[in-house]
């Protein structure tokens, strides 16, 4: 049969089935802004920019703007794909590198991107995590067409070994002339200001956020005869899991009727096998290996109290998640956790043993003597700290802001360039923005802006779809799960 | 009944679409592309030539010359016979079918016909083509053995690749029919 026979360039149609509506085609909304997310990180890979992306759309979408993902092919999940509320997610047929980040030659993925801002009449473009690669390419190419651009920044960076000052350098380069920055805790800011060499003021700080519903707390699950630690983090370096090797034992000597249970896989898990095998405490320390996300309340509430040996962080999610659990959390004072929740709910330690298990200990004798709230009181307390819609809500007057303000013109972005980031990367990087432009150009004269169709705006409530039949809504669903089988 | 609009396609060329309006129940699409010009196939054979001249002068074997000669005229005759589409047409017609014809610029036709039980619906669906993210229109198949699955997806105007007003036109008539033909199957 025809199909696909006359295509013959290896893309096949997109699976996500579109129906059109009888309604007008203009997307142009006023006093709303028309976003468009770009990271190389997104479902279906799992972690905590994927959902912090989500979520945000999610919530933006709820506040009546337009958002669309932009994120790169995973594996057969190539095309256009809509999720709830009508959220466009474009999976790119570009190639992957390095640890799901796509390799960057700055001009390549300009003709697609390009198409894409324009057909979806984006204003701003919000990238999102500076190890993705594709996220830097979208800032410099929206630039270059003259529009807003805000960047999030999700992690810590050192200052020392040689990748920290090259990856310093492409950072300072990539947001010398962004219009506005946001970190997720103050820790974070002071980094990135110092690594990329900003001014502060066009830096904000927007902690994550936890679904609160998602993590309650069941004091049934646990058993109050004896004393239950949880560790759920990856095991690897940065996250202290050679502290907790030292800590395990210690304490297991102390206190008999003290258990831990340790969610996560890394390479570092070899280490906690060693000391378990080596002090017999089988029965003691429960392994659980890599878990999923949905399972982490479920090994959380077994708990009474939660322990994060973390080197260094940003904005610590687990704790977060953990306290609204129910649980007392001690934690090391690294990075931006000593303004994540507040004194009365966790106990903070230097990244040390000695520390950690001092801290440790207090909480076990405030936890015997009843002196602790209890699971319910402090799950109230967190959920209402970091919720999704107010995190949509700083957001939006970040683009309130940035939609206000010019974009540099090509000259004054070039002068930038040259004068911010050193006289030999700089005049790089300018020649590389005029041949960006130039490629531009060329672009426009050979597909025009006018003949790039208008994309149908799916997104929210006032949405093309929603007018459609229960019937055809149920119909396209079906076409979805038939098609992702 | 028949009347003809014009479009044009994804890349900024002219099409022109007719419909004919044989019956309620009967209609038929047309969208026919410019045919090929003379100034485009000028312009490949010189460059052809001259580039097989320039190869002479280089080398001075006149096998070059008549060898280019002659892939200049296959290469038009497979150009014309396969791959360049004049016309594509869909027919559609209530409680028969639906067929897809593609007349070749040499005069060849390739047809293919899907009977209406198989036909689930016809919707307009969005894909990265090349550097583009374009809309076409496309028949789902139904899967035989899940009533609510698919099975496969037809593109329609593959060659033409109309942009979407043309494509909203045409997906408009195909609904109507469709509407009318499961409220006809549906009642007794």
């Amino acid at each position: 049969m025809a199909y696909r026979g006359g295509d013959g360039h290896g893309q096949p149609p997109s699976a996500a089935l579109s129906r059109v509506s009888p309604g007008s085609l203009s997307t142009c909304r006023t006093h709303t802004h028309n976003i468009c997310m770009v990271s190389d990180f997104f479902y279906p890979n799992m972690g905590g920019v994927e959902s912090h992306i989500y979520q945000l759309s999610q919530c933006l979408i709820e506040r009546g703007h337009k958002v669309i993902i932009v994120t790169h092919a995973y594996g057969n999940r190539k095309g256009i794909r809509y999720l709830t509320n009508g959220l466009k997610v474009y999976y790119l047929p570009l190639k992957v590198m390095y640890n799901q980040s796509t390799a960057t030659t700055l001009f390549h993925s300009l003709p697609l991107l390009r198409y894409i801002f324009v057909r979806e009449r984006v204003t701003i473009i919000h990238s999102h995590s500076s190890f993705s690669a594709m996220a830097h390419d979208a800032l410099f190419h929206a630039k270059t067409m003259g529009l807003q651009t805000v960047f999030t920044d999700h992690s810590l960076f050192g200052f020392a070994d040689v990748s920290s000052v090259l990856t310093n350098k492409l950072l300072t380069v990539s947001l010398c002339d962004t219009n506005h920055i946001i970190c997720v805790s103050y820790t974070s800011k002071e980094n990135t200001v110092l690594r990329a060499a900003l001014n502060p003021e066009i830096v904000s700080v927007i902690p994550n956020a936890v679904d609160p519903t998602d993590f309650t707390p069941d004091p049934f699950r646990r058993h109050d005869s004896i004393i239950t630690i949880v560790v759920v983090s990856r095991l690897v370096y940065r996250k202290g899991t050679d502290l907790l090797s030292g800590i395990i034992p210690e304490l297991c000597q102390k206190y008999p009727d003290l258990n831990f249970i340790i969610g996560g896989e890394g390479p570092k898990r070899i280490i906690l096998e060693e000391v378990r095998e080596r002090y017999q405490l089988h029965d003691r320390v429960r392994l659980l290996g890599a878990l999923e996300h949905k399972d982490v309340r479920n090994v959380l509430v077994q708990g009474h109290i939660f322990l994060n040996t973390s080197l260094t962080e940003a904005f610590c999610m687990a704790i977060v998640e953990a306290a609204s659990c129910g649980l007392q959390v001690v934690s090391t004072r690294v990075g931006g956790i000593p303004e994540v929740l507040p004194e009365n709910l966790i106990i903070l330690c230097e990244p040390s043993v000695k520390s950690l298990c001092e801290g440790l200990e207090k909480a076990i004798s405030q936890l015997k003597s009843g002196a602790l709230l209890a699971p319910e009181d402090i799950h109230n307390i967190v959920k209402t700290f970091y919720t999704w819609r107010n995190v949509a809500e700083r957001t939006e007057k970040v683009y309130e802001r940035v939609a206000e303000e010019a974009v540099l013109p090509m000259d004054k972005r070039l002068d930038r360039l040259i004068s911010h980031c050193g006289p030999v990367t700089g005049c790089i990087f300018a020649l590389l923005a005029v041949f960006n432009f130039l490629f531009l150009v060329l672009l426009r004269w050979m597909t025009p802006d006018s003949i790039i169709d208008v994309a149908i705006d799916a997104t929210g409530p006032k949405s093309a779809w929603t007018h459609q039949h229960s019937y055809s809504r149920k119909g396209s669903n079906n076409n979805e799960m038939s098609k992702t089988r | 009944m028949e009347d003809e609009q014009s479009f044009s396609d994804i890349c900024g060329g002219r099409l022109a679409l007719q419909r004919r309006y044989y019956s309620p129940s009967c209609r038929e699409f047309c969208l026919s592309c410019p045919r090929l010009s003379l100034r485009s196939l000028t312009a490949v054979t010189c460059t052809v030539w001259l580039a097989a001249y320039g190869l002479f002068t280089l080398y001075e074997n006149s096998m070059i010359l008549s060898a280019a000669i002659f892939i200049t005229l296959l290469g038009l005759l497979g150009y014309l016979h396969f791959v360049k589409i004049d016309q594509e047409t869909l027919l559609i017609i209530d409680s028969l079918g639906i067929q897809m014809t593609s007349s070749y610029a040499s005069g060849k036709e390739s047809t293919t016909f899907i009977e209406m039980g198989k036909v689930k619906d016809v919707v307009i669906n969005e894909a990265i083509y090349m550097q583009k993210v374009i809309y076409y229109l496309c028949i789902l198949l139904k899967d035989p053995l899940e009533p609510h699955g698919i099975s496969q997806v037809v593109p329609v105007f593959q060659s033409a690749k109309p942009r979407l007003d043309c494509l909203i036109e045409v997906y408009r008539s195909c609904q109507e029919i469709l509407a009318h033909q499961k409220a006809t199957s549906t009642s007794p």
